[in-house]
């Protein structure tokens, strides 16, 4: 170690007094505001001009410790995030379900039907028939064929063949298929044929019906259609005159073909005519 | 003291305080890593005590009035970092100095801690104790380039230090006869 010389010794204390003098004058009051305004001003500015080029390298070197952290945590989010979505997915699906099994049950309550809910379990083209659906449903479930599967809203179709465990399903909008129709609004009778995606077209028996956009067509009437009568096919959405007067309807669906889901087969349909009562001459019973 | 040193402090002094701001500072944040300091260290290990607490005080002076804390006490600090290194150094080895560099940075930057703590009459005196060690081990690191780059810069001929020059008499009887 060397040893300090007098003069060395001398100048440590002077320079150690002046610091102590400068941090009193300091904390005494503002007597040292300027110089700190005009150094930090300076510096400020050289700051400034430094960070616009050494900020880059300064940003990844602050990164490079937290890299490896960083990536992890990413992952940990991302499979964080798809969880919650897979969540909220199943959470919308729920309630579409439940949505399904209240109008079922409320078509079974209104038309005094005994329904079995079904899921859908496949799409496609069977038994030479484009539009059917495969239901997780079959014949020791009670699913016979020819039975109406409804959503709870309208009409889905019928089942076209049934095994123990499945039952295949011909939609009603399939374009080879006809369903026997009411107008609603007037009781005009005729057929709807599926067209191909785009919904049904609408041909009423009697040529000179008058057919209106708005008009609801329901399946009937009871004991000449081969589905359960009452349920809704559709709403007229234009109307047609041909050249040789014959009118025709384009029909949207109430239940979409391609989103059935949830649906229920009509094992039983309801006559409903319990409290039904005969009519007599001035209302009396 | 030379134009020529002057100008090398002046403009070292400012280069280690905008790397501190822009670079060091942040990049060892929380712990109070000070480059400025290692210069200082690294200079008076080089140089000497007496030039040590000169540049010492002239540049924590500059920093202390560049920040927010009162004048002098960086000042104060970087005195002491210059003082004692200019008195330790043996020059023998870079490693060694580096170390003297690290632990003499990590005691002023304790000694700053705490005074600060007692100016502003309470604060965070414990970090003084806790971030030493992780301030002296980094201080270390930069040290080996810092010292390595100041003994180049002061043995060169413009910033060598002026020494007394002796003239050496050959005194004695004369072979050539």
């Amino acid at each position: 170690m060397r040893r300090l010389t007098r003069r060395q010794r001398v100048s440590a204390i002077v320079l150690a007094v002046l610091a102590l003098s400068f941090l009193t004058l300091d904390l005494g009051g503002s007597s040292l505001e300027g110089a700190h305004g005009g150094v930090r001003g300076a510096l400020g500015s050289l700051y400034r001009g430094t960070d616009s080029v050494i900020g880059p390298v300064r940003r990844w070197v602050q990164g490079v410790p937290s890299a490896g952290t960083n990536e992890s945590e990413i992952g940990e989010l991302k499979k964080e995030n798809a969880d919650l979505r897979g969540r909220l997915a199943a959470r919308r699906s729920d309630e579409h379900t439940t949505a399904q099994v209240k109008a079922l049950q409320q078509a079974a309550d209104g038309g005094n039907h005994v329904l079995l809910p079904a899921r859908v379990i496949a799409y496609g083209p069977g038994q030479g028939f484009d539009w059917t659906v495969t239901l997780d449903v079959g014949r020791v479930d009670g699913v016979r064929v020819g039975q109406t599967v409804t959503d709870g809203v309208g009409l889905v179709g019928r089942v076209l063949h049934a095994d123990d465990a499945t039952a295949v399903v011909l939609l009603a909008a399939d374009p080879g298929s006809g369903v026997g129709v009411r107008d609603t609004r007037t009781g005009e009778l005729g057929v709807a044929t599926g067209d191909s995606g785009k919904g049904f077209r609408f041909v009423p028996i009697n040529a000179e019906a008058q057919i209106s956009v708005g008009d609801v067509l329901t399946t009937g009437p009871a004991g000449s259609t081969s589905f359960v009568p009452g349920l809704s096919v559709g709403t007229v959405t234009s109307v047609r005159t041909s050249a040789d007067g014959t009118r025709s309807a384009q029909v949207r669906p109430t239940t979409s073909p391609t989103e059935v889901d949830l649906v229920g087969v009509i094992t039983v349909a309801g006559r409903n005519l319990a409290g039904r009562a005969p009519l007599t001459p001035g209302g009396g019973r | 003291m030379t134009r020529a040193r002057v100008a090398a402090a002046v403009a070292a002094t400012i280069t280690a305080l905008l790397l501190q701001a822009t670079l060091v500072g942040p990049a060892f944040s929380p712990w109070a890593v000070s480059l400025p300091a290692v210069l200082v260290a690294a200079v008076a290990l080089v140089d000497g005590p007496a030039t040590g607490m000169s540049f010492g005080f002239a540049a924590g002076l500059a920093a202390d009035l560049g920040s927010r804390h009162p004048a002098g006490v960086l000042a104060l600090c970087w005195l002491g970092v210059g003082l004692v290194c200019g008195a330790v150094a043996d020059r023998r080895s870079l490693r060694r100095d580096a170390l003297t560099v690290g632990i003499v940075c990590g005691v002023s930057a304790s000694a700053a801690t705490v005074l600060l703590a007692v100016i502003h009459r309470g604060g965070p005196a414990l970090d003084a104790v806790t971030d030493f060690l992780p301030v002296a081990a980094v201080s270390t690191v930069l040290a080996f380039g810092v010292v390595a780059l100041v003994r180049a810069m002061l043995h060169t001929d413009h910033l060598r230090a002026p020494h007394p020059v002796y003239t050496e008499l050959l005194v004695g009887p004369s072979r050539a006869r």
